[in-house]
């Protein structure tokens, strides 16, 4: 689908000037004889639309009248010239675009020769856009993300910071590794200095962790007694009410019966029949004396497995234990046990396991967690939950068919945690904390040989220089005459360190004059690349011996950082920001309308697609897979979703699909449907758009500014299809949306949670069913292919590899050499897919051909 | 000549000279504070809502402008002040395109893409420029206010940034983002001895020096391109540098406390109280002339949480039908509140010469963001007498894209600033002066 001459553009001037015809039919006869060497879809502007702005526009805006202020006699007709013409073509795409230019009291354009005007414009706006912010292939000097910074400090401290006071630098540009939109804002220094601080603090003051203990907590000591002071209380309400009802049941009586009025005496009545049922339910089943099952009320919230406050405990790693059953007969979703941690405000959900042995034989079942130094937070496990209001929603729904509420689904007996446990890695900062102050007066000296060491670290390799390394050593000497402790004198000068530009930035000088980096500076930007992290002793070995370089080492190297751990860095910060993951947070589903979409499966959904790349790199399979596949990557959760039978055990796995199954490829994976829609209903343009831009690597042109959504604000109750036939009436929406709707129409199957549907039920307040109407998947492909259903359009796009293979090579050239792709860039891109074409397009390939590039070994 | 004419010559003047109050010679004892001050000082006040409103009950009719237009109801609580505030529809920042940042250019106007091959760029914001005239001699040169949480992305329809306020170099500048700190920072006296105070600030000045010398030899190794990435590093240690001297100004000037004092704030204030409070700080701050410049990005997610939502901001954004619906409304209905009572605050506070803070501030609330994605015509509110507005309208700027700038430009020289322009201003809004 792809053009690939669009990626050679011919920056040919033409300009057109009313004052002299003669004049401009001379300059048009020149532009004419360039344009016939170029292709037609390069960024200037045909000739023929040269009509329409004699015709409509220049009347008002030559350089004599200018109304406005706009002038449009000199405006070049090749777009992306400049930013200045770019940005004034963009007005005139805008207010033609919009309706607003012509003028109502002029005459106006006519309707074909308009849409083809329109279609060229924005298409050569798209390409103009990606020319000018085309960096020439320079690579700004790049700062250390947030991300990178993290994990950095925990390469040498053995620590993660806690990076809550450093901005997130996702939000200013497509990735969070370009170099020119890292901004270092006026706070950011001392943010870096109070950071490092406290990190330091941690890692070289804090004592050596404990002796491991094991504490076993018994929830039914806590619930019995609160559910059963509960339920006396509920039961008390009645007989008062009762009481005060057969003493007559007026106003005046309620006070004798601790009620203010009849009217409250009523809702307690109510309060009564809602809260006691669930309570009596669970105090009268036998295993609740022994242990207890996790119940969910409106008033109270869920029956939770507090563990004790880990702020007394040391950091570490820690395994904590559940003794459990399941009740086999509820809805698997209740089947699984939630653990979370949670600072008081903010809850995140750590994982999730399934429950399956019965009441009579209970299993145990194993979670390990982190504790990280420093960490203010405890740790609870609970029900499978919901986002926003979903658990009470269903809890009353429930109720109203069983009284008794949401299913428990789980019975616990005891659940226990130990740790912390003896980790075998070795701290990367004992050399430095286990020092002590010779006695020989020679401290200084000592200091500043620590001090040169952290910061050769902390520096890549490189040497500080000596005046430097003077007034770190003169820190810390004012802290010693100060009387700090040694180790407390030594932390300042060592978060200046770690605050340095030499230390924040990846700074890429070449090798003497030329272009070329030097072998620390490759191996630098490899392991950044594949570990978001330093490189390691191997690597920086390597470099030294100047072996990096050579292409063979190389390759070697990139093939261990690959099937190193760290590189689940590079899978997820790549992934999540090549195909915009962020969407799948930006809505929360409602419990009502998608009960099974919780936030276990939506955490579940975003895992499929980071674990579906990491088997592909790892196990080196074609890409198409991402396309169309003969399996899934799902694990016991998310087959219970999908509706996958046989799928046991929390881990990940290849799991083989039929074909009449949506699964196997992004475009039917839960995660992309739900990214395409608003937590209510689908969007087949957002799904559409995401398809072209991600899958088929033909971006439509961004939508005009300030076009008012359609939704349902206008009240009426419309299948999604026909909501959007608005966008096919329009002829300056159609040139874009005849392309992207019918994809997103193709896709309607999958509900907004990506569970398959015939038919579109619209809801209104309460549940009710407010329109029901059959889908209709059939459409046109491009220009000529049609299809009939989801397979179909399936199908298609899976035709189109090539493309898919373009875009993310794009993706990995701007993640990882940390500018924007620009059109400078096509030949790598080229370079990276006929590197992989004998794999069929193994990912790791692409990687490969990219870190073997003059480009990636170019400063 | 009649005062309407002279402000509207202030407003067209961008050489007028401000008022300001009597500046104490340096190394002379200082006084902080308006009571030293002849004529009592300007302000300017911004407070910037996020996500954008609802449009089609926010905004008065259209067809309605002047004076007699009908109060949109669910603003009703302002409805008392409606003598005294603005309505301005059909202001807009031509280049803002990211429809999710309500405040990331709205205080610029800057146009993201204008750099080629950076995909961020902005320039400074108005309250920024104001400071560097009417915040030279107060001992918080602008205070910036923010609330937790509204950074995260997506969050609170904010946009990138630290606060609403961006350096002169266009980066960001970090905020106080709860009543605690703020109440730190602007209050509380520390109980260090001077001589220690000072020897601080010497050693800050150090650990400057000692990053510089490795900044420097970073320099030594770089092609201009990177060199100027690194600018901003240096940047970054010039403005403190800037700080620590201001700092050191003040380093024996003790905080001044308001009559009567505030007390520290609760750690757990969230959502609509914290909003209370940071309106409490403020109207304190000002009565001691702590500074005259402040910006408040608004909490929304724990805004609508404390009023009981069950939702989202961001969900709540995309306003249809039910519960979203209901959700934004109640959110507009109380901003419009704590508005109102920002209002009635600022006009109980008495300057020396009796009039009130609200007779020499200009104050707006607003955001970038109209509804959902659209980002024109963004909601304005501008209340106060500081920059000489004749309130109590309806205005609807008769071209729909009247850049938004011109109102901060307005806002600018009627309170005294001279600027000639500010970001894309293609003049000063007259119908302000107008009656």
């Amino acid at each position: 689908m792809m053009n690939l001459s669009l990626f050679k553009p011919a920056l040919v001037g033409a300009c057109f000037s009313r004052a002299a015809t003669g004049m401009a039919c001379l300059l048009l006869a020149s532009f004419t004889t360039s344009a016939a060497t170029v292709p037609d879809t390069d960024v200037v502007m045909p000739e023929r639309h040269f009509d329409i702005l004699d015709r409509h526009c220049l009347d008002c805006h030559d350089s004599f009248t200018a109304e406005a202020g706009v002038n449009l006699e000199e405006l070049s007709f090749s777009i992306a010239e400049s930013i200045e013409t770019a940005e004034r073509w963009s007005k005139v795409l805008d207010a033609i675009n919009s309706g607003e230019m012509p003028p109502k009291t002029k005459p106006p354009i006519d309707e074909k020769a308009k849409l083809e005007f329109l279609r060229d414009l924005s298409e050569r706006m798209v390409l103009a856009r990606s020319i000018l912010s085309d960096s020439g292939g320079e690579i700004t000097l790049r700062r250390l993300n947030r991300r990178e910074y993290a994990n950095t400090v925990e390469a040498i401290l053995g620590l993660r910071p806690d990076t809550s006071l450093l901005p997130d630098d996702r939000a200013s540009a497509e990735y969070d590794t370009e170099g020119a939109s890292l901004f270092f804002s006026s706070d950011q220094l001392e943010q870096y200095l109070a950071t490092a601080k406290s990190a330091l603090e941690l890692a070289l003051l804090s004592k050596p962790p404990g002796d491991s203990e094991i504490r076993r907590f018994e929830p039914e000591d806590t619930y019995v007694p609160l559910y059963a002071e509960l339920a006396r209380e509920q039961l008390d309400r009645a007989d008062r009410y009762y009481g005060w009802l057969a003493a007559g049941g007026t106003d005046d009586l309620a006070k004798d019966f601790g009620y203010l009025d009849g009217w409250q005496a009523e809702r307690q009545l109510n309060s009564f029949h809602v809260g006691y049922p669930p309570l009596q339910k669970w105090l009268s089943a036998p295993e609740n004396r022994t242990g207890a099952a996790l119940m969910i009320t409106i008033k109270n919230g869920f029956t939770k497995m507090k563990l004790p406050q880990l702020r007394a405990w040391q950091p570490g790693r820690y395994v904590i234990r559940v003794r459990a059953a399941a009740y086999e007969e509820d809805p698997v979703r209740f089947r699984y046990l939630e653990f979370a941690r949670t600072d008081g405000t903010n809850t995140t959900r750590l994982g999730w396991r399934k429950v399956t042995a019965p009441l009579r034989k209970p299993e145990t079942i194993e979670f390990e967690i982190d504790h990280a130094p420093g960490l203010d937070a405890t740790y609870q496990i609970q029900k499978r939950s919901h986002m926003d209001r979903g658990d009470k929603n269903l809890e009353s729904d429930y109720r109203k068919v069983n009284k008794t509420g949401t299913p428990w689904g789980i019975w616990v007996d005891w659940y226990e945690i130990e740790g912390p446990l003896p980790v075998d890695k070795i701290s990367e900062i004992a050399w430095l904390r286990d020092s002590s102050p010779p006695k020989d007066g020679s401290e200084s000296q000592l200091a500043r040989e620590l001090l040169e060491r952290f910061a050769l670290e902390a520096f890549r390799g490189e040497q500080p220089n000596p005046e430097y390394l003077d007034k770190l050593t003169a820190r810390f000497e004012h802290h010693r005459r100060q009387g700090m402790k040694w180790l407390d004198a030594l932390i300042e000068p060592l978060a200046i360190i770690l605050s340095s530009p030499t230390f924040l930035y990846l700074v890429e000088s070449g090798e003497g004059d030329s272009e070329t980096l030097s072998d620390l500076e490759l191996a630098n930007r490899l392991a950044y690349f594949l570990w978001s992290a330093p490189p390691d002793p191997e690597l920086l070995d390597l470099a030294r011996a100047g072996k990096l370089a050579d292409p063979v080492e190389l390759r070697r190297q990139t093939d261990r950082l690959l099937s190193d751990e760290r590189s689940d860095r590079f899978v997820r910060s790549f992934v999540y920001q090549w195909l915009e993951m962020s969407r799948l947070g930006m809505f929360a589903f409602a419990g009502r309308d998608f009960p099974t979409f919780d936030n276990a499966v939506r955490d579940a959904a975003a895992e499929e697609i980071y674990q579906t790349f990491a088997m592909l790199l790892h196990e080196r399979l074609p890409l198409q897979n991402l396309l169309e596949s003969d399996f899934v990557v799902v694990n016991d959760l998310l087959a219970d979703y999908y509706g996958i039978a046989g799928v046991e055990g929390h881990h990940w796995r290849k799991v083989a699909i039929g074909p009449d199954s949506p699964r196997g490829g992004l475009l039917g994976s839960a995660a992309v449907s739900a990214m395409g829609s608003d937590g209510q209903r689908s969007s087949p343009v957002e799904r559409g758009v995401w398809v072209l831009r991600k899958l088929l690597n033909d971006p439509p042109p961004p939508a005009p500014p300030n076009v008012p959504m359609l939704s349902r604000l206008e009240g009426e109750i419309l299948p999604v299809r026909e909501l959007q036939r608005a966008h096919q009436e329009d002829a300056q929406c159609a040139q874009c949306h005849q392309k992207i709707d019918p994809i997103g129409y193709g896709m309607e199957n999958l509900n907004p949670a990506g569970l398959w549907r015939e038919m579109e039920v619209i809801t209104g307040r309460k549940q009710a069913v407010l329109g029901e109407f059959p889908i209709d998947p059939a459409g046109m492909f491009g220009d000529e292919q049609a299809f009939e259903d989801f397979f179909g359009l399936r199908r298609e796009i899976a035709e189109e590899i090539d493309s898919f293979a373009y875009g993310m090579s794009e993706a990995l050239i701007s993640y990882g050499l940390g500018r924007h792709f620009g059109f400078t860039d096509h030949d790598l891109a080229e370079e990276m897919i006929s590197g992989a074409a004998e794999s069929q397009y193994a990912i790791a390939d692409f990687v490969h051909a990219l870190i073997q590039s003059e480009t990636f070994r170019s400063r | 000549m009649k005062p309407k004419l002279t402000r509207r010559a202030i407003l067209r003047s961008s050489s007028a000279t401000i008022a300001l109050p009597f500046l104490e010679s340096f190394g002379f004892r200082r006084f902080a504070g308006a009571a030293a001050a002849a004529v009592p000082p300007k302000r300017m006040i911004w407070l910037g809502m996020g996500f954008g409103v609802t449009a089609d009950k926010w905004f008065p009719k259209l067809e309605e402008t002047g004076a007699d237009y009908t109060f949109p109801s669910i603003l009703k609580p302002l409805e008392r002040h409606r003598r005294d505030i603005t309505f301005i529809q059909h202001l807009m920042h031509r280049h803002s395109q990211d429809g999710h940042s309500g405040s990331t250019f709205w205080l610029t106007g800057a146009n993201r893409y204008a750099m080629p091959g950076q995909s961020f760029h902005n320039t400074i914001s108005v309250d920024q420029l104001a400071a560097e005239t009417l915040g030279q001699d107060t001992r918080f040169t602008s205070i910036q206010l923010g609330a937790r949480g509204n950074s995260n992305s997506g969050g609170d329809g904010h946009g990138p940034g630290l606060s609403l306020a961006w350096s002169r170099q266009g980066k960001p500048v970090s905020g106080l983002n709860t009543p605690v700190e703020a109440f730190h920072r602007l209050f509380s006296d520390e109980s260090t001895p001077l001589a220690e105070r000072q020897a601080r600030l010497a050693q800050q000045r150090s650990v400057l020096d000692t990053v510089m010398t490795d900044a420097s030899s970073v320099r030594r190794k770089l092609s201009q391109s990177d060199s100027e990435k690194l600018d901003e590093y240096f940047q970054s240690v010039r403005e403190i540098e800037v700080r620590l001297s201001k700092e050191e100004q003040w380093l024996g000037v003790e905080k001044k406390q308001p009559n009567p004092p505030v007390t520290e704030p609760s750690e757990s204030l969230l959502g609509y109280e914290e909003m209370g409070v940071m309106v409490d700080l403020m109207i304190a701050a000002m009565q001691v002339d702590a500074s005259r410049v402040f910006t408040y990005r608004m909490p929304v997610d724990t805004m609508i949480a404390s009023l009981g939502a069950g939702i989202s901001a961001h969900t709540m954004s995309h306003y249809s039908h039910g519960e979203r619906r209901d959700v934004s409304e109640m959110r507009d209905l109380h901003n419009a509140k704590f508005l109102a009572r920002f209002i009635d605050r600022l006009k109980e506070s008495t300057e020396a010469d009796g009039s009130s803070l609200y007779d020499h501030t200009s104050l707006t609330m607003g955001t970038n963001l109209f509804s959902v994605h659209t980002l024109k015509n963004c909601p304005t509110l501008i209340t106060g007498g500081g920059a000489g507005f004749e309130h109590g309208r309806h205005l609807v700027m008769p071209n729909e894209k009247t850049p938004l700038c011109n109102l901060w430009l307005s806002q600018l020289r009627g309170s005294g600033i001279a600027a000639e322009t500010f970001g894309d201003s293609t003049g000063v809004i007259e119908e302000l002066v107008e009656a």
